[in-house]
Formats: C-alpha cells, sequence, structure tokens
C-alpha cells in the first residue's frame, strides 16, 4: 500500500491516507498523494518538502528527497512512543528490528529471506485453513492450547495445517500454534540486535491482536501498538520533511525544492543522499 | 521364488514396485494426498491387479518415505536413504555418488560397492531445497512437471531469483511475468537457482563419479541438465527415477540384499 501524511510545522497531522500500491511499478502515488492533498484542502505547492521512502521511494517522481524506511520508521516510531528503544516491524514481505536512540536509528536486524519468519507465514497459512487474515488474531485469542507447528518453511506449514486440522485438532488452537510459531521466529531475529524497552509493535501484522499477545509471551516484555500501525513509516517521513526545512530555516537557508510533477512514475530515479 | 513389494510414500507423490527375484513385476505411482494410509492402499491394490497376483503371493513388503509409518501391512520399515542406496545399487553398481531429488528435500548419498550408504547430505527444512520448489512455480506457469522441463529447455536468459525462499518467489515469478518475462526464462531461472543449491550438497560430501540422479526432481531433463552444467560432469538418470526408493525397499523386504 501507498500511504501519504501530510503535517504542519508542528508535526500535526493535517491528511492521512491509505491507498493502493498497484502491481505495475508502484505507479499510484500521484493518486494517493492528490487524495491526501484534497482531503486537507491543499494544493501541491503548499507544500514545503516532500520525503519518499519505502521499496518504492524511487518512483515518486514529486519527491524532494529519499529516505530509508528504517530511518523513517524509527523517527515515526519515536514521535508516537517517546520512550521507545525498540521497534519491530512485520509485514508481508519482510521483518526488521530497529534499535531506536533519541529518535535515531542505532542498528536493526532484517528478515527479507524467508517468508516463515515475516507476516506471509500468517497470510498463507491462513489461507490453507480457509480463513480471513484478518480473522487470524481473533480466533487464536479463543485457544485453550498451542498445538505446535513444527515446519520451519512456509510451504510445508501450509501442509501441516491441513493434516492437523483432518486429525481432529481444533482450529483455534492450531492458528494460535502458528502465532507462537512466528513470534518465535521473529523474537529470535530481535534478540540479535537486543531487546531494550520501551518496544513498539508495527506493521500490518501489529493490527492482529492474538500476535501481539504471541509476541509479549515470545519476549516476555509489554508490547506497546500504534492507533495506525502501517503509517510510521509515512509519519516519520513527514517529521524528517518538516526538520529539514526547521534546519534549513534556522541556518537562513532557502529551500528549492524540485518542479513538483503529479504525474506517474516513468523511469527509476537515482537515490539522492 | 520370492515376491515382495515396495512403497514409498512421499510427502507428494506414493510410489510402489513388486519384484520376483529382483526383477520388477508391477509399478505403479499417485499422488499422495492428505491421506497417506489410503495412497497405500491403493497403491497396493493397483500392483496386485496389475500383475495380476494376489495377498498370499506376496511375502514381505518393506515401506519407506516420509509416510512410511502409515503403511499398516508392511513388515518392515526402512529409512529413504537406505533404499534409495540400495535401489541405486541394483540400477548402477558402480554408482559412487546418488543425488535424491524428493519434493520435500534433496539428498545426496555416498555409496560403497556393496550399495551401503557411507555419507550423505540433506538440504534445509525448506521448500526451495526441493522438488516442490518447481510445483510451486509450476503451478504459477500453468504447467505440470513435464511441461515445465521443457518449457525450461526454451529458455534463452534465465532470471536469477532474489531470494531463495519458494514463496517469496513465487510472488517474484507473478511478478516477472507482468513484467514480460517469459514463463521459459522463470523455469530455467527455477531450474538453476535449484541446482545451484544441489551441486552446493553434492560438493560439500565430495563428488565421486559415476554420480546418479534419481527422485520425482531426475523426470526433468532441464533439471539434470542444469545439475549437470553446475557440477561440470555428466550424471546417469535411471528410467524410473521416481521408483528408486520403492524397488530399494522390495529389494530390503526380499532380504536378497546386504544387511
Amino acid at each position: 500500500m501507498t500511504k501519504v501524511v501530510i503535517t504542519d510545522e508542528r508535526d500535526n497531522c493535517l491528511s492521512v491516507v491509505k491507498g493502493p500500491t498497484g502491481a505495475e511499478h508502484r505507479r499510484l502515488a500521484n493518486e494517493v498523494m492528490q487524495r491526501a492533498l484534497a482531503r486537507a484542502d491543499l494544493h501541491i505547492d503548499d507544500i514545503s518538502y516532500i520525503v519518499a521512502t519505502g521499496y518504492g521511494r524511487l518512483n515518486v517522481p514529486f519527491a524532494d528527497r529519499q529516505i530509508t524506511e528504517l530511518s523513517c520508521h524509527a523517527r515515526g516510531v519515536a514521535s508516537l512512543f517517546p520512550g521507545a528503544r525498540t521497534a519491530i516491524d512485520i509485514g508481508g514481505q519482510d521483518a526488521k528490528c530497529l534499535k531506536i536512540d533519541r529518535g535515531r536509528l542505532t542498528g536493526f536486524v532484517m528478515n527479507d529471506k524467508c517468508a516463515a519468519g515475516t507476516g506471509r507465514f500468517l497470510e498463507v497459512t491462513a489461507a490453507a485453513l480457509g480463513i480471513r487474515l484478518d480473522d487470524m488474531g481473533n480466533v487464536a485469542l479463543k485457544a485453550t492450547r498451542k498445538v505446535p507447528v513444527s515446519s520451519l518453511c512456509t510451504i510445508f506449514a501450509q501442509q501441516e495445517v491441513v493434516a492437523l486440522l483432518s486429525r481432529g485438532e481444533k482450529l483455534e488452537n492450531i492458528v494460535a500454534g502458528l502465532h507462537d510459531a512466528l513470534a518465535g521466529r521473529i523474537g529470535a531475529l530481535a534478540r540479535r540486535v537486543g531487546l531494550d524497552p520501551d518496544l513498539v509493535l508495527t506493521g500490518g501484522v501489529a493490527m492482529n491482536r492474538g500476535m501481539a499477545r504471541a509476541m509479549e509471551q515470545a519476549l516476555g516484555c509489554a508490547v506497546l501498538i500504534p492507533a495506525e500501525p502501517l503509517l510510521t513509516g509515512a509519519l516519520g517521513a513527514a517529521i524528517l520533511a518538516r526538520e529539514t526545512c526547521t534546519r534549513a530555516l534556522a541556518e537562513g537557508q532557502t529551500l528549492h525544492p524540485r518542479p513538483r510533477r503529479m504525474e506517474e512514475a516513468t523511469f527509476f530515479g537515482t537515490e539522492e543522499q | 521364488m520370492t515376491r515382495s513389494i515396495g512403497i514409498d510414500i512421499g510427502s507428494s507423490y506414493s510410489k510402489g514396485v513388486i519384484i520376483e527375484n529382483l526383477e520388477v513385476l508391477a509399478w505403479h505411482v499417485l499422488t499422495s494426498g492428505s491421506d497417506y494410509r489410503v495412497a497405500a492402499g491403493a497403491i497396493r491394490a493397483e500392483l496386485l491387479r496389475e500383475s495380476g497376483l494376489r495377498d498370499d503371493d506376496i511375502a514381505r513388503t518393506a515401506a519407506t518415505g516420509c509416510g512410511a509409518e502409515t503403511v499398516g501391512f508392511a513388515q518392515r520399515k526402512a529409512s529413504d536413504m537406505v533404499c534409495t542406496a540400495r535401489g541405486i545399487n541394483r540400477l548402477f553398481p558402480q554408482a559412487r555418488t546418488a543425488i535424491d531429488v524428493g519434493s520435500q528435500s534433496s539428498r545426496v548419498i555416498k555409496l560403497s560397492p556393496d550399495g551401503g550408504v557411507t555419507n550423505f547430505g540433506v538440504t534445509e527444512k525448506c521448500a526451495a531445497g526441493g522438488g516442490r520448489f518447481m510445483e510451486v512455480i509450476a503451478n504459477v506457469l500453468r504447467v505440470d512437471l513435464a511441461g515445465f522441463g521443457t518449457l525450461a529447455a526454451k529458455s534463452k536468459n534465465p532470471v536469477t531469483f532474489g531470494t531463495g525462499c519458494a514463496v517469496f518467489g513465487e510472488t517474484e515469478a507473478i511478478t516477472r511475468i507482468s513484467e514480460g518475462i517469459t514463463g521459459a526464462d522463470i523455469a530455467a531461472g527455477v531450474n538453476r537457482a535449484l541446482a545451484g543449491k544441489i551441486a552446493s550438497l553434492v560438493r560439500k560430501v565430495r563428488l565421486e563419479e559415476p554420480c546418479v540422479i534419481c527422485g520425482g526432481g531426475a523426470l526433468s531433463t532441464s533439471l539434470v541438465k542444469a545439475v549437470e552444467a553446475e557440477l561440470g560432469c555428466g550424471l546417469l538418470v535411471p528410467p524410473q527415477p521416481q521408483l528408486v526408493a520403492a524397488l530399494g525397499a522390495a529389494i530390503i523386504a526380499a532380504g536378497s540384499g546386504a544387511p
């Protein structure tokens, strides 16, 4: 998904929009941006500075700067939870654990190599069990015990859960076992950078209440969850953009934003640092 | 005259053979489905029907594969490693290395001259190391495994997959198709990725020729070629590569091999 957050000079959110990214080269950033502007009753020229982040950050032709999702996440999480020292972001294609010190990223580990350590694990097994991904968490919370799911590979787990179901295991207990398995793997990843409280969980998987409980059990500490766990990256990008403006103003410099091109991304730009 | 049955219940396919004095009388292959017990029973019934034999004509049955425990009518269970080694030794007595590409995992077995296992390696507990990766992508490309092999053979420019994960590989394949990459190049990319994993496993246990490739994966001639290219040597392929472990089990059941 493409997320747009527009903030004012005191980091208040003026507009928040989540829209589709589109299969073909993430070309829909301009459409989502237009919707965000319309919602705040603003024009593109009213925006002082635009930071793009995420996997598709190079495909935002109207952005002034690109910043990695890691830095933006760290900044966004710290703005919502000033005491945050660790952020775990679990999405459908990767899982990351960030170490944060006063809003700055000081270290991270990431898994984008194996689906079994990401939200995709729940997505694929939910389909195999015939339940909606959105329902997985609530189903897990009804469990009376956890049925261990031993497959280390998502593909094999798919078969395993169907076999467990046909053996007569209760659906909710299997689903709880799946959450437990994923939380265990992500916990092991997170321990490689160390777990310091406060710990914040973000990404699509953070909307799953069963996963929040499984993570608390696997990590042995409380887990904080933002109201909008998908937006921390875009929020961080907006705050970093505002900070760039503030810094320029303090140093008496004028910002020269690029000419805004509100068209589709037609080429892959080069990244500026 | 000893007749025996060997049954190999794999995670995707179940295989069975009847042998009489080490010669194959009948064989059968079917998909394992979700109930291995049903698969095992269906294979025995089919083997008996094809060979025109009755239950009493079979001296002994041995079972192998990940579903071996479910074959209630087998007097003996044997590991798939030992069965594959025994089957290879029967077909290629000169072979010193065997590569077995199954659905769940790939194995490399070093063989002694009498068909014993001297060393082995198994891919990690991950679908990308076995034939399942091919099955997943074949499903995306809407071809069967035979069609997959034919398709891969037409490739001019195999894709390189970004991760070693079969799930992410599936997504990547779908993305590449939408970008206009041909199915041939995707299939060949899968072969190359799988061949790379198999070859590094072979190097770990040290290649000793002659080397045989068997298991369902060996049915794909383009995968065999990709493994040959990675290893830089020729591979022997049995005429029915997926039946090797079942054959080995039947030989073990007959008690005619070395202990």
